[in-house]
Formats: C-alpha cells, structure tokens, sequence
C-alpha cells in the first residue's frame, strides 16, 4: 500500500518537474495523494506550516490542506448520514498539536434529499494550533497521518503519511504564503458566541424532551455590540452528532430567529443533550460569520416506545386530545405494537367521522338525510335495522377495497386511496351508477323491493337494500376525498400486514357509518325534523339532480384520464344507462312475459352499448389550464434545481378526481394574496397530477406517511430534506406563512 | 347534536394537530415495514415468512470500501455463524440503483456465504427502512418488532483489534430475552446509491 503511494508520488514529482520549470516545491514528504480510481487520485494532501522557522516556546500553526478532483469531496467532523470523518493523527516530537479546527461545512444531498452528509468539496485547509517545546533544538519533525474518506457516486478511502521538518531558530519566521492560507482558513471557522460578540438564546417549548419524539424550540441570536444580523444561505445550519438525539435542524424564521426542529432518539443519553452544531449567518453578499453552537437542551424523559403519542404541536392541541388517545397513551409497555396500531385504528375512525363533511360524500350524506326525515317516523327496531344495513353497507365496500388493496399489492404494485379512480372503467360504473341512482329518485324506477306486489304499504324506496346501497355508494364517493387524519391512518395500514389493513378499513368504515347512526339513535332529536309529506317526494327529485351534479364531475375526470373521445364514450354509456333504466321501470309496471322482456331489453341494451362504449385506452387526456399559473409539473430533478439556486419549493399533490385538491386550488391556490406571496418568494410552484398512475408520485405521498391526495409539501432550501406537509385543507393563511418559514423569513417579516 | 358538532370539530382540531405519522421508517420498538422482495436467485422473501425467527437484515453494496473490508475480514459470515440457524435469518439487502442478480450471484459465490441477497433497485424497501449507509444493519425480533438499527460495530475505520459487534449484542441479548443494550448506534460506510 505504502510503496504503492510512493510510486505514485514518483510519477506525481516527474509529471511536476516536467511541467513547472523552476519551481522549488516543498519537500517530497509534505504532499501525498489518495483515492487512486481509474488511474487517477482523487484527492491530493499537503501539509502546511505558516511559519518557516520557530523559536523554541513559540505558537504557529501546522494544517493539511486537501484539493478533490471536481465532484469529489471529503467529510466534517460529523459525516452526517453517511461517510465517515476526515482524520487526521499527529506525530510531532518536540511539538504539541492543539484539537483540529474544521471550517464550516458544505451540505451534500442525494437528490432525493434522502442522505445528507457534510464536508468539503475543491479545497480545504484543516489545521491546527501548535508549539514548540522550550527545549526544541536543532529540527522539527512533524507528521500526519491522514485518513479520510473520498466520495462522489462512489466512495474511496484515501490515506496518505505527510511530513516536513522544521527548523528552530532564534526568532520564528513567518511563512507569508501559506500564513494568508492559513488566516484564510481560520476565517471559515466557526468562533464560539463570545468571540463573535453575539449572544445565543434557546428557548424549548416543553419542559422536557421525550425519547423517540419531537421537539421544538427557538433560537435566537442577538448582537451584543448592536449590529443587525444579516440572514443566512441554505445549509446555513450543520449539526454535530449528539448522543440521544436522532435529528436536529433549523428553519430561519427571521433574521437571528430559528426555529429548532428535532426528534429524540429512542435511547435516552446519559447526559442532558445539548443543542450543538455550526451556524453559518450572513450571504455571499454580506459575508459570513460561522458560529458555533452548544446550548444545553432539556432533561431526557424515557417514554416507553408503546406510549409513543403522534408529534403534536406545541401549546395548541394538547388539551383536546380526547380520552380515549390519553387512555391509550397512558397503557402498560408491554402491547407495543399493538398499541401504535390502536392509534392508528383511532385516526381511521376518526378520520372516517370526519369525511362524512367532505365534499365528496355529500350528496349521499343529503340523501341519507332525506331518508332520515322518513325514518324519523317510524318505529325505532326499524330505524335501527336501516342504519345496520347502511353501516353494513360501508363496512362490506370498505373491507372489499381493502382486499382489493392487499391484492394489488401481493402483485408487487403499490396502491394508494383512491386509485381506483385512476381506472378509467371504474370511473364510468360509478358515473353509471349515479345515473341510475337519480333516475331512480327522478321516479323512473323502483329498487330494492318488488314494486308491484308490496306497492302501498312499503316504500319500496326506502328498503333494507337501499339502506345498504348508500353506504356502498358512500364509500365509493368517499375514495377521492381524503380527510384529515386518514390520511396518515390509511398510509400507515398501507404499509402494515394484511391483519392490520382489514382493521384500518373496518375502523374508517365505522367512523364513516358513526354520525348517521348517532343521528337515528339519539332519542328526542328526530323529532325536531320536519313532518313527511308532498315536500319530501320534491326534495328526493332535488338530491336526484345533485346525483346528476356529481355525475357531471365524473365526466370531466373521464377527459382526464381518456380525453374528449373518452368523455364521449362515457356519455354515450350514461344513455345506455338511463335508457336501460327507463326500460326497467316500464317492466316492473307490468307482469308477467312482458316483464321478463322488458327487464332483458333493458339488459341488452346495457351489456351492447357498454362493451362498445367503455374502451379507454387512456391516450390523449384533454390538456387543462392549471389554476396557477407557472405552475410546472413535477419532477425530482426540477425540484432539486430549484432548491440548489435558493428557491423555495410548493409541491401540489392532486388529481383530477379528488375534490378536495380542486376545492383547495380554487378557493386557495388561486387567490390573489396566495399567489403574490409564491411571486414575491420566488416559490417555485410544482404540480404532482395523480389522476393517473404514477409510481413515481405513490412512493412520494407514501415517503410521507400518506397514501393519497391531497398532499402539499413546502421545502424551504434552507433544509430540503425536511418538507412541511400543510394540512389536508387549506386556508391561504397556512400556505402564505408556510411559504414565508421556506423562504427563510419569520411570521413577522413582510 | 351540538354534542356531536363539538366532537366533530373536536376530531377534526386533532386531525390538524397530527400533521403526519412521520415517516413511518424502521424505529426501534415499532413494528418492522413488511416488504417482499426476490433475491440473487429469483427466489421471493417476505419478512412475514420469518415471524417467529430473529431476522437479520443488512443493507449491503459490494462496490463500497466499508463493505468490501468487512467481507474481506468476513466480518457478516463469522456474526451468522455464532446464532443458532435455527432461530435466526440474515437477508442481505442491496438497494443499490444500479444492482443485477447476477452481478451479485457472482458476489455470493466469490465470498462464498449462503445468505440471501435481496434486490432492491427501486429502493422502496431500503427507503421504508430508512437505511442510509452500507452496510446498515436491523435486528428485527419474533414478533416482527425492530430492535437494533445501525452499524455492525463501534469500529468505522477498521482499525480496532477488539471492535465490540453491535448485531451479535443485539441478538445475544434477544436470544437470552434481554433487552439490547444498544438499541441504536450511528451507521457509518458509504451511502445507499439510491435511484433518484
């Protein structure tokens, strides 16, 4: 190994000779290089004294200074996520050697953002303090053994032995080259608080930091000698690796105001952490001042991993956790996973609660609220046979998508809530099916029971199987609508065992089934409603046009995904349908032969026009407008230019079907205040359209615990590697100061 | 009815509270993301198939540095081959964007160790993991639980004679129904080249 470098040094001193004719380079042994790859060394090391000459008891200073090949780069004292520190050992009789000092660090991300890792790239002089002894006589040997590790795409470990002697004299010569190098250098270090006249402030927003959960706080630095704090670049923040602590990272909020984001490593250290990194302030512009940073954090308190509550914000929420998460919260150890799962089932139903508000489900929700002022009458063994049939509805359809899912997924694919829609056929059965749904309300034909034999007494509108229907169909409007919560619960049964998804999707079923259910079942509250009468056959015509209202969305999601010419199957479908229907009712007002050939016709006429109809071969979706303008479509590579040259970043998941990104676009994305703020923070805007199947966008939303759309990601360039997903719904104060944190300005700054 | 509004809007206050479950990475103490992946041989591995086995799982790359100097000091072999074979499962896992089955089938038979390499090209299973460098090694227990993530030893420049091995600990410990005493350490080598 070592003869090996000494021949390569070899070559490197012909070549040297060769080329620069009379240049006294410094003796052989005070350069090196390593990282031999494809016949080259892709780092080169030279070790560096500022003076030339010490007096015994004097101070100089001793360093290595490294140049990489372009692209290549060596690591900081912490090497981040991967890689391993640059070491460098002295050997030095007659000379002490202080701690080595580390300018600041560069940030290097794949770009994925997935690994980040610190160091330095083209050159960088790593030095240290050094003295003679009083007693040093004669000549000074000083060594380095360096081993250091050099990386590109792939990684090489370079070490190199370095020396060079130096003489000891009655006064100490200063080396006027190396020593502006050296000060060069030394200006790249970051000073401690003191030394750069500023004053550092943390200021946690709890008492305690909790092992395997995040914490927040802010910090603040002020000037003590009056000056205003410049802002800072991206990568202005490189933490150290701190025992019990699994990540740590700033935001600029504000000039000298940062917002400390971490989490707590699952061990508790023996110590209290302490906040510990460089802070780099000021711009290429302004120049910088790197600080160094250790202020103690708070005591460490063991959480059992089976009480792990979700990360909560700070001060806001924490009194409103219902019971029933404390409960959970405050069980035994010992059920581990089950617990996590437990709640996760809690968000499901929760989160399935909530959809009944969303816009998706609405229509079925107003349906079911016309059913109810029927129900409302009746006995109550009646009213509570429906809502089981209706629960019974939404768990049956829920429980089929969830083996839907877990089929897909043992095919290797990835899934995500509301792919199906992403099906240009299952998208013409639903329109299909709400076409039929409001025809039937419109009166044209009866469902459930036989309409001739039990006409009177029955509504046979208002059968057991109807009950069932809505929830069916309450299910599958709900798919594009991701309500808050489920979001995290549906992404969380995604990615858990076949156990687990069943319970998630029973859990939402039941949350989705809950308000009706309670409405019916709460004594005293259906009398309040309205008496039936003509009224109500009306209102069911009215609820037959709203059917017909999301029917019209269906097709404008068809020419998403198939075009004008799929808009036009799907029309020509819906026909067949409303024919076929139209046929059907004719064949339960009369019996017998012509019964059968009426519902056959009907039938046929279905079964022929959808086998000519339903082909989509998903070409040539119709372009649309985006709602924003300068909204580009998203790509990863774009993305991490655009970060690489300061921008912050907006990132729009969405999809044609899902109702909730369109409501957000158009009441949010596009007001005016909204886009003035993405215009005068230079945001650059990104549209993820997942109206059709993309692998690329699944794996995104699942990256971050979400299994469908609408997810909205704000990267400040400031730390790409930690987006902030916003809300499910939007208001333009979220995305405004969202954008306002990314772009590395406080809630204050204008 | 205003019960219900005011659980309703309670719900929903908690659902903005919770932004995110985070990323779901392998966390020690939770349950281990499933995954099932083909190996060097075509042949499929699910994690759910070892329940009831310790599994071992290590991120491997056979073009790092780090690697290569713990195959060539058989570093993997010699862990494996202290544990019981019948209750514990090493998979090496290669999430490299650029890995072929062949390349390392050629792998396995020059180093000569009768483990699994799974292939990961897309790096679904290596991201779901959270697993940064290689190697990068998982202990998972019986119940499918993760209880060790990190490196393979105390030693990342390989010049320690008495490096302590931080997957034997963990599997010793597991074995015998203790607790592992290092449940996370700091990984160290190269990073996963992931497709990107």
């Amino acid at each position: 190994m070592r003869r090996q470098r000494r021949s390569r040094w070899g070559l490197l001193l012909c070549g040297l000779v060769a080329s620069a004719v009379a240049w006294a380079g410094p003796p052989s042994s005070a350069v090196g290089s390593g990282a031999p790859d494809e016949g080259n060394p892709r780092v080169e090391g030279e070790l560096l004294l500022d003076a030339s000459q010490v007096k015994p008891g004097d101070t100089f200073r001793v360093g290595v200074r490294f140049r990489m090949d372009p692209d290549w780069h060596i690591y900081w004292k912490n090497p981040g996520d991967s890689g391993l520190s640059t070491d460098v050992t002295w050997d030095t009789p007659g000379v002490t050697v202080g701690e080595l000092r580390w300018p600041f660090p560069s940030t290097f991300r794949t770009p994925d953002g997935f690994i980040v890792t610190y160091g330095y790239h083209d050159e960088v002089l790593l030095f240290a303090e050094a003295r003679a002894s009083e007693q040093a006589t004669g000549s000074l040997t000083l060594s380095a053994a360096v081993d250091a590790l050099v990386c590109r795409e792939r990684c090489i470990p370079a070490e190199m032995v370095l020396s060079r002697s130096l003489p000891v004299g009655p006064e100490t010569v200063r080396n006027a080259e190396t020593t502006v190098a050296f000060d060069a250098s030394q200006a790249q270090v970051p000073r401690t608080a003191q030394a750069a006249s500023v004053a550092t402030a943390l200021k946690l927003d709890a008492q305690s930091l909790k092992t395997g959960q995040p914490f927040t706080g802010t910090l603040t630095v002020s000037a003590t000698d009056g000056q205003a704090l410049p802002g800072v670049e991206p990568g202005f923040f490189v933490p150290e690796r701190v025992r019990g602590i699994k990540r740590m990272d700033l935001v600029s909020e504000a000039p000298g105001r940062f917002r400390l984001q971490g989490d707590a490593a699952v061990e508790a250290p023996k110590e209290e952490p302490r906040l510990k990194g460089v802070l780099r302030l000021g711009t290429a512009k302004t120049g910088y001042r790197a600080l160094e940073v250790d202020l103690p954090l708070a005591p460490v308190e063991v959480v059992p991993v089976a009480a792990k509550a979700p990360p909560t914000v700070p001060g806001l929420m924490a009194p409103s956790v219902p019971p029933p998460a404390q409960a959970q919260m405050t069980a035994p150890a010992a059920a581990a996973p089950e617990l996590s799962l437990g709640l996760a089932l809690l968000f499901a139903f929760l989160g399935g609660a909530i959809l009944n508000l969303m816009p998706c489900v609405f229509p079925v929700l107003a349906l079911k609220a016309y059913g109810f002022t029927r129900l409302a009458q009746e006995d109550r063994g009646r009213v509570g046979r429906h809502a089981l049939a209706y629960t019974g509805g939404i768990i049956g359809t829920m429980l089929l998508l969830a083996i839907v899912v877990l089929v897909v997924r043992a095919g290797g694919n990835s899934v995500g809530w509301g792919f199906q829609f992403q099906e240009p056929l299952f998208v013409a059965g639903v329109c299909g099916l709400l076409v039929a749904f409001a025809l039937n309300l419109f009166g044209v034909f009866n469902v459930g029971t036989d309409g001739t034999s039990l006409a009177g007494k029955v509504d046979a509108s208002h059968g057991l199987s109807r009950s069932v229907g809505e929830g069916v169909l309450a299910v599958v409007l709900a798919t594009p609508c991701s309500a808050p919560m489920m979001g995290t619960a549906v992404g969380f049964a995604f990615a858990a065992g076949t156990g687990t998804v069943l319970a998630i999707f029973t859990a939402l079923g039941l949350g989705l089934a809950l308000p009706f259910c309670a409405l019916v079942m709460i004594p005293g509250l259906a009398k309040r409603l309205p008496k039936p009468g003509a009224w109500m056959e009306r209102a069911k015509q009215v609820l037959g046009f709203a059917l017909l209202g999301t029917a019209v969305w269906l097709v404008w999601v068809m020419g998403g995904l198939a075009g004008v010419d799929g808009m036009a199957r799907l029309l020509a479908f819906l026909v067949a349908v409303a024919m076929g229907a139209w046929l059907y009712g004719l064949a339960q007002a009369s019996g017998g032969t012509r019964r059968l050939v009426g519902v056959l016709a009907a039938l046929a006429v279905l079964v022929t026009t959808g086998g000519f109809t339903l082909r989509f071969d998903g070409a040539a979706p119709t372009a649309r407008a985006s709602t924003v303008s300068a909204a580009q479509p998203w790509d990863q590579a774009a993305v991490a230019a655009a970060l690489e040259a300061g921008q912050p970043v907006f990132i729009d998941f969405t999809a044609d079907w899902c109702l909730t990104c369109k409501f957000n676009e158009r009441t949010v994305l596009s007001r005016e205040d909204v886009r003035s703020a993405f215009t005068r923070h230079q945001v650059a805007f990104f549209v993820a359209d997942w109206t059709r199947r993309d692998e690329r966008i699944t794996a995104m939303l699942s990256a971050h615990g979400r299994a469908g759309v609408p997810m909205y990601l704000v990267i400040s360039p400031a730390t790409p590697d930690r987006p902030e997903v916003l809300p499910e719904l939007l208001t333009a104060d979220i995305v405004i100061q969202a954008v306002k944190r990314a772009s590395g300005l406080g809630t204050d700054a204008t | 009815m205003k019960r219900i509004l005011t659980a309703l809007a309670l719900t929903a206050a908690v659902g903005f509270a919770v932004p995110a479950f985070a990323a779901d990475t392998a966390e020690v103490g939770k349950p281990a993301p499933a995954f099932t992946l083909k190996d060097e041989a075509g042949k499929e591995h699910s994690l759910s198939q070892y329940q009831g086995k310790i599994v071992v799982l290590e991120w491997t790359n056979k073009e790092c540095p780090f690697v290569q100097r713990h195959y060539k000091a058989k570093t993997m072999q010699n862990t494996l081959k202290g544990f019981d074979a019948n209750k514990v499962v090493w998979l090496a896992v290669n999430s490299t964007n650029t890995v072929t089955a062949s390349a390392d089938a050629t792998w396995k038979k020059e180093q000569g160790f009768a483990y699994p390499v799974l292939q990961d090209p897309a790096g679904t299973v290596g991201k779901a993991y959270g697993a940064k460098t290689t190697p990068h090694m998982y202990v998972i227990d019986e119940k499918g639980v993760v209880r060790y993530a990190g490196a393979i030893d105390d030693d990342p420049r390989g010049k320690n004679a008495t490096a302590v091995n931080h997957v034997k600990t963990a599997v010793d410990a597991l074995l015998s129904g203790k607790p592992v005493p290092a449940a996370s350490t700091e990984p160290y080598g190269c990073s996963v080249k992931y497709k990107s």
